[in-house]
């Protein structure tokens, strides 16, 4: 009790820190000096409000009504999916299967062929260097295009120091891969073509259908990272024919880290698991499944299938009177 | 839960959901949000002017309704939590 005394007389306790106990700032304050009233200052720039973004190919805002079916999941139902004795860890784990269900209703696939995992450069690992490994034994050859995500070409450069060949197809002027090269490229111990489906720095949509059917030819699996093209263009895996494909939360109005990859079943691919661990998702990605992330990636999948009809209208108009716009006022624009 | 099946909407109901859902969505102070809820409601109750199916109107009716608590919850969330600086489009 004395030493107690002792302390709080020592130690200034100002009642000035009281007060900022109840400022207005959030309590977890981020460090926004570079925002004021009359504008924002950041990096020797100064601009009256805060920016429109236009940005939506690198990351997308949540939207409101997925936000909305997360939140419980911070607030009250807090379990985890895993937990197999009690009403937390049920109700979590149904949340989760509905998500992959809804996830799997987009792509037109089956909810047992979803893996979630932590983003598409994760789903991008685990089935480049997972397949690769898995065959070692007798596929050392992997086909993809010189336009691929970081995360492709890297993986690809892993597996060539490891001592795999990977062929690079070029693609032409206008940004598609030719199919023929591609057909003369594929070889009898060719493990995996990956080929991404909308290219996420030039937009362009590869003609993955017709990529698909090669693949089903010469039989080699095929994996395209849709993560761009979810919920923008029709992705059927039936269609495409493809055996792995990656896709991201947070390109479809969705969170940030959280991703799937769908892995087909018939005829079944296998891949060497990249996370080990307790043996979740299938034993591909082990791991506590996010419950809130999982579930905002259903809803904005669910939401994406709604509204792509109407988003797309929307965005062809909006194109159509850029493009005409500014070649009214400009020659020469190509 | 709002109740479901709450039976044929009558037009006063309609033109209620539809006023409240725009009162609504003009609370957000996010303007991305704000002007997207308000062109989607407005297309989506255009598009939907000639439904004559029963069924398929109380479907409707009710997906706006639970679209309208979610936007009620929504923009009092975003309003808890406002960027200091405004939207360049908001002046």
């Amino acid at each position: 009790m004395a030493s107690k005394l002792l302390r709080q007389t020592l130690t200034k306790t100002n009642r000035t820190a009281a007060i900022r106990c109840f400022s207005t700032a959030a309590s977890v304050a981020f460090p926004s000096e570079y925002e004021y009233p009359t504008g924002i200052t950041m990096k020797g720039v100064k601009i009256s409000g805060r920016p429109l973004y236009l940005d939506m190919q690198a990351t997308t805002p949540v939207d409101p009504r997925v936000l909305d079916s997360m939140l419980p999941f911070y607030l009250s139902r807090y379990g985890n999916p895993h937990s197999r004795t009690h009403l937390y860890g049920w109700e979590s784990e149904t949340a989760v299967e509905t998500a992959r269900a809804q996830v799997a209703a987009l792509i037109g696939a089956a909810p047992k062929e979803i893996v979630f995992t932590s983003g598409a450069t994760e789903s991008n690992n685990i089935s480049i260097k997972g397949v690769m490994h898995f065959y070692k034994d007798k596929k050392r050859h992997i086909i993809t295009t010189q336009t691929e995500h970081k995360c492709v070409l890297d993986s690809c450069r892993h597996l060539q120091q490891e001592g795999f060949e990977v062929t690079y197809l070029p693609v032409g002027s206008d940004g598609l891969i030719d199919l023929d090269r591609l057909v003369k490229e594929i070889r009898p111990d060719t493990g995996l073509v990956s080929v991404m489906a909308v290219n996420n720095e030039i937009g362009v949509v590869q003609p993955v259908e017709e990529i698909g059917k090669i693949c089903k030819e010469f039989n080699v699996p095929f994996h395209t990272d849709a993560a761009q093209a979810l919920g923008k263009i029709k992705v059927d895996v039936e269609k495409w024919n493809v055996s792995l494909m990656s896709l991201s939360g947070h390109k479809i109005y969705g969170p940030k880290g959280v991703g799937a990859l769908y892995l087909r079943r018939r005829p079944r691919i296998r891949v060497e698991p990249q996370m080990n661990g307790g043996g979740q998702e299938r034993g591909i990605r082990s791991g506590t499944v996010p419950t809130p992330l999982v579930v905002g990636m259903g809803a904005a999948c669910e939401l994406a299938m709604k509204e792509m009809e109407y988003d797309e209208n929307r965005i062809k108009g909006l194109q159509e009177r850029l493009l005409n716009g500014i070649r009214e006022k400009i020659d020469g624009v190509v | 839960m709002a109740a479901s099946g709450a039976g044929v909407p009558m037009r006063r109901e309609v033109l209620q959901l539809y006023r409240s859902l725009l009162r609504v969505t003009r609370q957000f102070c996010d303007y991305n949000i704000r002007e997207y809820s308000k062109r989607r409601t407005m297309d989506a109750f255009r598009d939907n002017k000639n439904l004559r199916d029963p069924s398929q109107l109380s479907a409707a009716f009710s997906h706006g309704k639970a679209q309208l608590e979610v936007a009620k919850r929504q923009s009092l969330l975003y309003s808890l939590y406002p960027p200091k600086v405004k939207s360049i489009m908001d002046f």
